[in-house]
């Protein structure tokens, strides 16, 4: 059975539509700033990675393998204001390996090799260790495994090196699977 | 040369006579008396660690240094602040060069002063006259420190042996500023060099010139020869926390070493005794 529509019926049938799109819209709206003021955060004090008083503990890596990226949503960030500019970097070698032949570790800690090491200012070619250096972390690389944290945490290093949540790309799920897999309760929702 | 543990001297954190927040520095007075400083305080014991006196400073302590008269002479943060020997302020020193120093020295003409804002050591003579400065030829601009303490010692010839731990290097200097010597390199695994990121932190100098270094991460002390020679470690591994690190020095005319536990807040003392150096004690850091 068909039925006739009036243009009175039409413009009604519009119109609710509209309020409809308009109600639902508001409360998108209003849910999306109810959550606006929350984002995941890696707590320093709490991870065992970053946190005092641990110097010797086995480096946690739930970060890179928990999270539901292929790609995890953490990287590790270094604070220059914090960084030492070291000649022989512990989140950037691995200080335990054989020295090389120039006297310095022959392997990178970084399993991605996401840090590079640049100098800082003309080199002294005679005497690599009068020279500064930086030690950038490529985030397209990195993938939060948190070796560098704890390679540069005090007392070893001076804490520069720490985890954050890459909020470009994290996608903020409700029930984060690096928040339920994490050992120190380090991984939070927080207010902002 | 070998040594053995003696004792601790200092309150644990919650005593009477403990330090709150950080025990720093640690010196010997003429009298064989350990000077602890900490805190906003100086405390001192006796040889033996009965205490003594303690007395407030004005600042948070980072340096210790007793002249020939016995005066105490504490680096805090902007400022150094002279004491008697009773503790008794007699003078104020603010110095726009002052951001903190860390370590002391004063002889009869003239002062030394580690700051670490600029990583120099500053040369004053006694009217506070600035001279020189140490450490700012470097092509790096100062010594470099990552770890926030610059620490040297005056040597009997007049030289002064700094502690470079970015460089993973000990330097000796002469009173113009004129790098004489320099021995170390860095080395996770020659017990002789320099491990990790920045050692070594802390530097004292024993009774025949010998060059007293104390490590982080993990916490060692040993002692070098003036040419950089391996002469003993004194201690490593379990011998202190592992999160100890800027370990203040004192070496008295015996040999025996003074150095600063950061974690337990207490000076623990390390005796010369005669004997070779036991194999056990040798070793990489931890």
């Amino acid at each position: 059975m068909s039925r006739d529509y009036t243009r009175r019926d039409v413009l009604e049938i519009g119109a609710r539509a509209v309020a409809m799109a308009g109600l639902g819209g508001f409360g998108t709206l209003l849910a999306v700033k109810a959550h606006a003021g929350d984002a995941w955060w890696i707590d320093p004090d709490k991870c065992i990675n970053s946190r005092l008083g641990t110097a010797g503990a086995e480096t946690c890596q739930s970060c890179a393998t928990e999270c539901v990226l292929t790609l995890s949503a953490i990287r590790a960030v270094n604070e220059f204001s914090k960084c030492g500019r070291c000649y022989v970097c512990p989140a950037y070698f691995d200080i335990h390996s054989a020295a090389g032949p120039d006297g310095l570790p022959s392997k990178k800690l970084c399993p991605r090799d996401a840090i590079e090491r640049l100098p800082i200012g003309w080199i002294d070619p005679e005497d690599p260790a009068n020279n500064f250096y930086e030690y950038v972390i490529d985030e397209a690389l990195c993938n939060g495994c948190g070796l560098c944290v704890m390679g540069c945490k005090e007392p070893a290093g001076l804490g520069s090196v720490r985890l954050e949540v890459n909020h470009d790309v994290c996608l903020d799920c409700n029930r984060c699977s690096i928040s339920t897999a994490c050992p120190e309760d380090a991984y939070a929702r927080l207010s902002t | 040369m070998k040594y053995r543990r003696a004792r601790r001297i200092g309150h644990s954190r919650g005593g009477e006579w403990g330090f709150r927040d950080a025990l720093r520095a640690v010196a010997r007075d003429g009298e064989g008396r350990w000077l602890l400083v900490g805190d906003e305080q100086v405390v001192v014991f006796t040889s033996d660690g009965e205490p003594v006196r303690r007395w407030a400073t004005e600042r948070p302590g980072w340096a210790a240094a007793v002249d020939a008269e016995g005066r105490i002479w504490v680096g805090e943060e902007g400022r150094i602040e002279v004491f008697s020997p009773r503790g008794r302020l007699e003078d104020g020193w603010q110095d726009e060069l002052f951001a903190r120093v860390t370590a002391l020295a004063v002889t009869g003409d003239e002062i030394f002063a580690a700051d670490v804002g600029s990583r120099w050591i500053h040369r004053f003579d006694r009217d506070r006259r600035l001279l020189n400065h140490l450490g700012d030829r470097h092509r790096k601009g100062g010594f470099h420190l990552p770890n926030g303490v610059l620490d040297f010692a005056l040597d009997v010839d007049g030289t002064v042996v700094v502690a470079n731990p970015g460089m993973h290097r000990v330097e000796r200097y002469a009173p113009d500023g004129d790098l004489l010597d320099r021995f170390g390199a860095f080395g996770q695994h020659d017990p002789a060099a320099f491990p990790g990121c920045c050692n070594p932190t802390n530097l004292a100098l024993g009774p025949a010139s010998e060059v007293v270094v104390s490590e982080k991460a993990g916490p060692r002390v040993k002692v070098y020869d003036r040419a950089g020679g391996l002469l003993a470690i004194v201690a490593a591994g379990a011998d202190f926390d592992p999160d100890c690190k800027n370990m203040d020095l004192a070496v008295d005319a015996s040999g025996s070493i003074g150095v600063v536990d950061t974690v337990g807040r207490q000076v623990v003392v390390f005796d010369r005794v005669a004997g070779p150096e036991p194999a056990a004690a040798r070793g990489a850091p931890g």
